[in-house]
């Protein structure tokens, strides 16, 4: 998991980690029973106040993403919520907004944009078959 | 003890050299447990202040508190509750980093050996060393530990890594987010002056920019990042705009950059309205919005 501080997006630093932190739960960049980082460790690797980073573990927590257990740490939870997959979907659509402001900028009009699509996805689709015959 | 009562509380503070005012009617307060920034340029009045705060300077008029207590009257009591870093460290040559520690810690009642042992492994200080042979970086790191060991419920820095190169400048703030700040989350409260904003950017809690030693902006740094923003505009042909509430306009060519102060919205709106070819929005990191009071500045004036 990778968590980087955008100083120049205006959100709050503490919310930049929760979101984060989400996302790396719901694409499996974190998975269920895996440890954060701790605290202290986190803070110092960030250059990040210290309490910003309780801040966000304890709003994780809340959201009932993370919970703590006493002497060893914080855990991700089980990652079945609902939230999850509606998470997912939010992101998807900003990395799909990206893509149509760029087919726009390049002229690329909506059939040759969906028929672009169609055959990406036939293209992963195979890698992946591949993958899973070659294992 | 009274966790709600500032720690560091100034009210129009004013201090003057002959005819020059260093500060001038200055008003700010640090609550318990945050990272406070000072930020101005040279000569702005910050190093004044911080001596207002340890009573190496008095006052002309105003308050000055720490920790509820006036350094002039309780300065022990004070001190003994704060360490300082300040930007220019002195120990005496013939010391080895040993003996300036064990010096320092006899000033004080509670020193923490296992922070010391810890820090001087972490910066890799030879314990032999005289003080005379190390270098700036080194005398500020030995400066350090000796801020932290006595663990004080207040740090006070003035420019404490100017003149350090990029490396030890990162370890200096990651000793003080670790091994200071970590120690007792609540109670540990950092007041550091500096003109290296974007290093501490991740640390502080709250600023006051200072500025011919008046107070000039005063803010949470979150709130901040919100406020200002930094709008890039690109038009196949620049229409005609009505910006009267940006803080700055900037225009190259088709481009346009514009700073806004809260109304960042309404900016995009009108902006928008116009179609641009390109629209970009991005807060200003502290050090940018530092930059942009002098624009501010100029506003108030």
């Amino acid at each position: 998991m990778l968590l980087q501080i955008d100083f120049k997006s205006g959100k709050p630093v503490y919310l930049q980690l929760v979101d984060q932190i989400r996302y790396a739960a719901a694409s499996g960049g974190l998975r269920a029973g895996e440890p954060l980082p701790s605290i202290r460790p986190l803070a110092e690797e960030l250059r990040v106040n210290r309490n910003t980073i309780a801040k966000a573990y304890t709003e994780l927590e809340s959201q009932g993403v993370i919970e703590t257990i006493p002497g060893k740490g914080c855990f991700l939870k089980e990652s079945n919520s609902p939230f999850t997959k509606s998470a997912r979907a939010k992101i998807l659509t900003k990395e799909i907004d990206e893509a149509v402001v760029a087919a726009h900028h390049l002229q690329v009009d909506r059939e040759a944009f969906l028929a672009l699509v169609k055959e990406r996805l036939d293209s992963f689709e195979r890698k992946v078959k591949e993958k899973s015959n070659n294992d | 003890m009274n966790t709600d009562a500032p720690i560091i509380e100034i009210q129009n503070l004013s201090r003057r050299y002959g005819k020059l005012d260093a500060v001038n009617g200055l008003s700010l307060n640090v609550s318990a447990g945050k990272c406070y920034g000072f930020f101005g340029r040279n000569g702005a009045g910050k190093t004044t202040t911080i001596r207002c705060l340890l009573n190496l300077l008095r006052p002309d008029s105003g308050t000055v508190r720490v920790f509820g207590l006036d350094p002039r009257t309780d300065e022990v009591a004070v001190k003994s509750r704060l360490a300082y870093v300040p930007d220019q460290v002195a120990f005496y040559p013939w010391m080895t980093v040993s003996e300036t520690l064990e010096y320092l810690a006899s000033f004080r009642k509670h020193w923490n050996g296992d922070i010391e042992a810890d820090l001087i492994k972490r910066f890799q200080l030879d314990p032999k060393q005289k003080a005379s042979h190390l270098s700036k970086g080194q005398r500020t790191q030995l400066a350090l530990i000796g801020a932290i060991c006595p663990e004080p419920e207040l740090l006070v820095l003035d420019e404490p890594t100017s003149g350090l190169d990029p490396i030890v400048r990162r370890e200096f703030i990651e000793t003080v987010i670790g091994a200071y700040q970590s120690g007792d989350p609540g109670r540990r409260t950092v007041f550091v002056s500096t003109h290296l904003i974007s290093e501490f950017e991740g640390l502080i809690d709250e600023f006051t920019i200072i500025e011919h030693g008046r107070e000039l902006l005063t803010m949470e740094a979150d709130a901040a990042r919100d406020r200002f923003r930094k709008i890039r505009a690109q038009f196949s042909e620049i229409p005609k705009l009505d910006l009267s509430g940006a803080l700055s306009v900037k225009q190259s060519g088709r481009g346009m950059e514009i700073l806004a102060n809260g109304n960042s919205e309404q900016l995009l709106a009108e902006l928008k309205a116009h179609v641009p070819e390109e629209l970009r929005c991005e807060a200003l990191s502290l050090e940018e919005i530092f930059v942009a009071t002098d624009i501010l500045k100029q506003l108030k004036a």
